[in-house]
């Protein structure tokens, strides 16, 4: 570790502080002005808001339609992420564990999903959305964010898998468990780490996703948060008051979420992108 | 390793094995194919092989499909000085003997949680024109003559934009860099402080030379990953990446000419495809590398 002495600490926190500021500084305006009326923002940028109501709230929960917006986004979200944790650990456990011909070729060519932006391939996915009726709908959404996630998730699990010695499973295969079984009651506890680390990792890049939304949702109701974030701040720019009120509701959850479980994200997000 | 009957196998492949060729494989062949037809979305598709290509690259196209991809790489270079550069920086400070690390570094990693379209939406605020917090800030300081419209002003808004991007992405970086340089073996540094090295030399010759390899990682995932670069600039300037496509990008130009919007000159899937195409074929030699990488990595 770096020793320094206290004039050089000072300047540290300094430069600290200032970098924590220029991070708080947005949250707080936006959460500042959702109590305001127009007019203060305007006129009174730096003071904080004379009243505490919520009417801004009220009027911005209705109107940017976020009770459908949550209930999209945590439907969209929970479910994709049981669906990659799902059949990516299947996956994962068929080519750590069982011997077959074209073993290495499946794992190489599961591993090119990593290399391959999704989001390139969108027109094409488009297409067979709307060949199967997927198009506008939840499922369609959640059937796109499982196949894409397939790839970083069966690598990580796959690893973690292969440092299980096989042994542990011996003695339930001899007391004529199935390998379902010896499956889910023996392997899929043990990687429990590595299933957080993919289900954090997937959730919060899935709640927080714009870019299929963007394409594949089109009516109203059907949104997810971000997205009804983005039509509301197309309908109401002006009203300002309310635009800070929708996006304060909607950073919230996450950062409240964030804060509790921050050990976890902070492992699992750079673990998870560098590895 | 064990040889179990072949259904077992398939029963654990085949979900995954399904999904990952339908709507991941299958995509990107798809894409390929329609980049040599012209195709509206309905009726039939029309081929007309590689006139895509050379509309994109030579002609009616190329001077917007090259302003983009300027505005890609210039993203790239500018967004790994700034990330990485800080990026390291900050880390060696939260590696110091000083108190509090860990509420620093969670603060620090706080906007990656955020959406980046809702990111782009809360500073589209801080930095509007009239009353936007950065404006009102420099004019309450006597620095009003440095009031900008920053998204408006052709000269100004890309920067803004990678402004922006650093603001939200810097955090990650940090912690990356702090997870490397606290691998280092101490050893290494309290030898270096009984050679009576300084502060200054230990960052410059112990601690800067052993997270070389993270910088590496990190370059060519900001490569790949400025090559994705669309929310953003979807919420500070819109689709049309005003003012006068001054902010436009790849994935801006691949979404107008694939899904359409106000004022593009062509809606067609196989012109976007095409884009698609151009755009896979400079990421895909630097992604194929990157997990080659990661796979050589992690045998060792």
């Amino acid at each position: 570790m770096l020793r320094t002495g206290i004039v050089a600490r000072t300047i540290i926190y300094a430069i600290l502080i200032v970098y924590m500021i220029l991070i708080i500084t947005p949250f707080l305006m936006i959460f500042m002005n959702s109590f305001k009326s127009l007019r203060e923002i305007f006129l009174r940028p730096f003071s904080p808001p004379s009243r505490f109501t919520f009417e801004n709230y009220i009027k911005a929960w209705k109107k940017a339609n976020l009770t459908n917006a949550f209930l999209n986004s945590a439907i969209v979200s929970f479910a994709s992420v049981a669906g990659i944790l799902l059949v990516s650990s299947m996956l994962a456990y068929a080519i750590s564990r069982y011997e077959f011909p074209l073993r290495r070729f499946l794992y190489i060519y599961v591993i090119a999903g990593l290399a391959l932006p999704a989001r390139l391939a969108i027109i094409p996915i488009y297409v067979i959305l709307q060949k199967i009726n997927l198009l506008d709908t939840r499922l369609g959404l959640i059937t796109i964010y499982v196949s894409t996630g397939i790839a970083f998730a069966t690598f990580l699990l796959k690893n973690f898998m292969d440092d299980i010695p096989v042994e542990i499973e011996e003695s339930a295969r001899m007391d004529g468990a199935t390998p379902w079984t010896i499956f889910t009651k023996i392997d899929l506890p043990l990687i429990r780490p590595a299933l957080v680390v993919v289900g954090i990792v997937n959730f919060v890049g899935i709640w927080n996703d714009f870019f299929f939304p963007l394409i594949i949702i089109n009516s109203r109701g059907k949104e997810t948060i971000p997205l009804a974030i983005s039509i509301f701040f197309g309908e109401y720019s002006n009203q300002w008051q309310l635009i800070s009120a929708a996006l304060s509701m909607s950073v919230l959850p996450i950062m409240i979420t964030f804060f509790i479980l921050s050990r976890y994200f902070i492992v699992g997000m750079t673990q998870g992108a560098i590895k | 390793m064990q040889k179990v009957k072949i259904r077992y196998m398939l029963l654990f492949s085949t979900p995954a094995i399904l999904l990952y060729t339908i709507f991941v494989i299958y995509p990107f062949i798809y894409s390929f194919i329609l980049s040599f037809y012209n195709w509206p979305g309905v009726g039939p598709k029309i081929f007309v092989g590689l006139k895509n290509f050379r509309d994109i690259l030579t002609g009616p196209f190329g001077a917007e499909f090259r302003n983009a991809l300027f505005h890609n790489i210039y993203f790239f270079i500018m967004v790994s000085i700034l990330e990485l550069g800080l990026g390291f920086l900050i880390a060696v400070l939260l590696t110091t003997n000083i108190k509090g690390k860990r509420l620093f570094q969670t603060l620090a990693y706080l906007p990656n949680v955020i959406s980046m379209v809702l990111v782009g939406f809360i500073w589209n605020m801080m930095l509007n024109p009239q009353w936007g917090l950065i404006n009102q800030i420099l004019k309450s300081v006597g620095l009003g003559a440095l009031a900008k419209p920053w998204l408006g002003d052709p000269s100004l808004a890309f920067n803004t934009i990678i402004l922006v991007n650093v603001w939200r992405h810097l955090g990650f970086y940090v912690l990356v860099f702090i997870a490397s340089i606290i691998n280092i073996p101490p050893d290494l540094i309290d030898a270096a402080y009984i050679d009576g090295a300084s502060n200054f030399q230990i960052v410059r010759y112990v601690i800067f030379p052993l997270t070389v390899p993270t910088f590496q990682t990190l370059l060519i995932l900001l490569f790949i990953w400025s090559f994705n670069v669309f929310d953003i600039v979807y919420a500070l300037e819109g689709v049309q990446a005003g003012p006068f496509r001054s902010t436009d990008v790849l994935g801006t130009l691949f979404y107008r000419t694939a899904f359409g919007g106000l004022g593009s000159s062509r809606m067609d899937f196989g012109l976007g495809a095409a884009i698609a195409v151009l755009i896979f074929v400079m990421v895909i030699p630097v992604s194929m590398f990157y997990a080659y990488v990661i796979e050589k990595r992690r045998r060792k």
